[in-house]
């Protein structure tokens, strides 16, 4: 069991040193650079494939806040709140890359779109999330209200997005690419979302690995203690 | 080279952060092994003082 | 006794004790003018620029309002441990969620019931509005269903008057932006069409939102 656990691990640690060498000779050496925008637009590739991965670590939350709440297994909480923390990590690149490259493609740092403002939302969600997990009065509460929080907050994500679309109803996607997306772009984007999942899959297994070390420390502490 | 910067700031600030990470989840492993290491001790000596 | 006279015999016991001690609606009633009235000064409104910013004001007060009154919704059976006396009653949760959120919701109602035409006349626009009282309906039901859940949440754990608005105020972004479009086009004297969009988001926000929190209700108070 152990040992099937550890070869998948280094399987996956090599997996994601090729493809994220990939990525990069991909981003940096293969793709054409986009006309229009010019050597900046090389940041859309790194930048949306933490958008999506960020997406898919909130989306891992909320099913496993669900399964939690279900079958209270400590391992689901773990998965859950690693995954959130992750997502925190990565939503906060997708919001500094953002404004990086916007201010060369758009000369502004920032616009109320749909896709900025759903991100920024997220974000402070799920910083409520850890918030409320670090501040409940005890642990098992804290999983309690993570869990709800988690499942509540998702929920949220297509409305905020619906709303604003209809807010503001300008989208930067006819603005990326003036010629349309080429296939080598698409190849090299495919690459990164891949290197960047099994990237978000090591961290969120070594972060619920280091929450359930925590748990078995403080019970062993309990039972020494008395 | 217009803009070069931008784009070595993007990438610098990604791989900044992610490591910012891993260092916080090495220091969260460091304290957790400190805790090991104080229950073995107290273990060892309490088998010490049983014999 | 059925499951709305449980709901409503929950309901009478906030409203009752909100009638004699008169905490939440009137601390709550003078926040939001002073809300109001900074937010005046912060945007040096004249009456040329009302129109614009008027409906960012409002709703940024009864946002704010609203939170304050939410933190008193389980803070108040805290304080008094009447929280398990509460917990102990032989109901369901979701009656007791229920019960807390038609409390909220009707103290939300009076606060912006009253506010909104002297918010009304300090700019000077016209007083009669029946249709901003829908738009408001809809808000204060969304405002009051996550509220009172978050509420829930919020007194358990430390820094309980920060932990509420952090995690409230994310969440009604939908209902906050809706809210304002809609009095907006309510104080344009616009038709019924172009509100219509709005109106559809906070229904659809507050049925999503009231199913939600009462199914995950339970696993906030369980203990």
């Amino acid at each position: 069991m152990n040992g099937r656990r550890n070869l998948i691990n280094n399987l996956l640690f090599g997996l994601g040193l090729a493809l994220m060498i990939a990525a990069l000779y991909m981003v940096f050496m293969y793709v054409p650079t986009e006309k229009s925008m010019g050597i900046v637009q090389r940041i859309f590739y790194f930048h949306v494939s933490l958008a999506w991965v960020s997406f898919l670590a909130f989306l891992v939350t909320f099913v496993f806040s669900i399964c939690y709440l279900r079958k209270r297994l400590l391992k689901w909480d773990y998965i859950a709140h690693a995954s959130a923390e992750v997502g925190v990590v990565f939503t906060t690149l997708v919001l500094i890359t953002g404004p990086i490259w916007a201010k060369t493609a758009w000369g502004i740092w920032w616009t109320w779109d749909a896709r900025l403002t759903t991100s920024l939302v997220l974000w402070l969600t799920y910083i409520a999330y850890l918030l409320v997990r670090g501040y409940a009065t005890e642990p098992a509460r804290g999983a309690r209200f993570g869990a709800v929080v988690g499942i509540v907050g998702f929920i949220d994500v297509p409305i905020v997005f619906l709303t604003v679309n209809v807010w503001r109803t300008q989208h930067p996607t006819t603005i990326i690419f003036t010629d349309g997306i080429t296939a080598p772009m698409l190849m090299t984007l495919v690459v990164c979302i891949a290197a960047f999942t099994v990237l978000y899959v090591l961290l969120t297994a070594q972060g619920a690995g280091l929450k359930s070390l925590e748990t078995s420390i403080k019970r062993l502490k309990i039972r020494r203690t008395g | 080279m217009e803009y070069l910067g931008y784009l070595f700031a993007a990438y610098s600030v990604v791989w900044a952060v992610i490591f910012g990470y891993v260092l916080y989840m090495q220091r969260k492993q460091k304290r957790l092994q400190r805790q090991i290491e104080m229950l073995q001790k107290s273990v060892a000596s309490q088998i010490s003082h049983d014999k | 006794m059925s499951t709305f006279a449980r709901i409503i015999t929950i309901f009478w016991k906030d409203i009752l004790t909100e009638l004699r001690a008169r905490e939440v609606v009137t601390s709550v009633l003078v926040f939001s003018l002073l809300v109001v009235v900074i937010f005046s000064f912060a945007f040096s409104t004249r009456i040329d620029t009302a129109e614009l910013v008027a409906p960012g004001i409002l709703w940024a007060a009864l946002t704010f309002g609203g939170v304050l009154g939410f933190n008193h919704t389980f803070a108040v059976e805290k304080e008094n441990s009447r929280l398990e006396g509460l917990m102990l009653c032989p109901v369901d949760r979701a009656v007791i969620y229920w019960g807390k959120l038609a409390g909220s919701f009707t103290f939300t109602m009076v606060v912006a019931i009253i506010i909104t035409p002297i918010f009304l006349a300090l700019f000077n626009l016209p007083l009669f509005l029946p249709r901003l009282l829908l738009v408001i309906g809809l808000a204060s039901l969304g405002f009051a269903a996550v509220g009172t859940l978050f509420s829930a949440v919020a007194i358990n754990t430390r820094a309980r008057d920060i932990m509420l608005p952090v995690l409230f105020l994310p969440v009604v972004v939908p209902v906050v932006v809706a809210a304002v479009r809609a009095t907006a086009v309510v104080l344009a004297d616009k038709s019924w069409s172009d509100m219509l969009t709005w109106l559809q988001i906070m229904i659809a926000f507050d049925i999503v939102y009231l199913v939600v929190s009462t199914l995950v209700f339970d696993f906030v108070v369980e203990e």
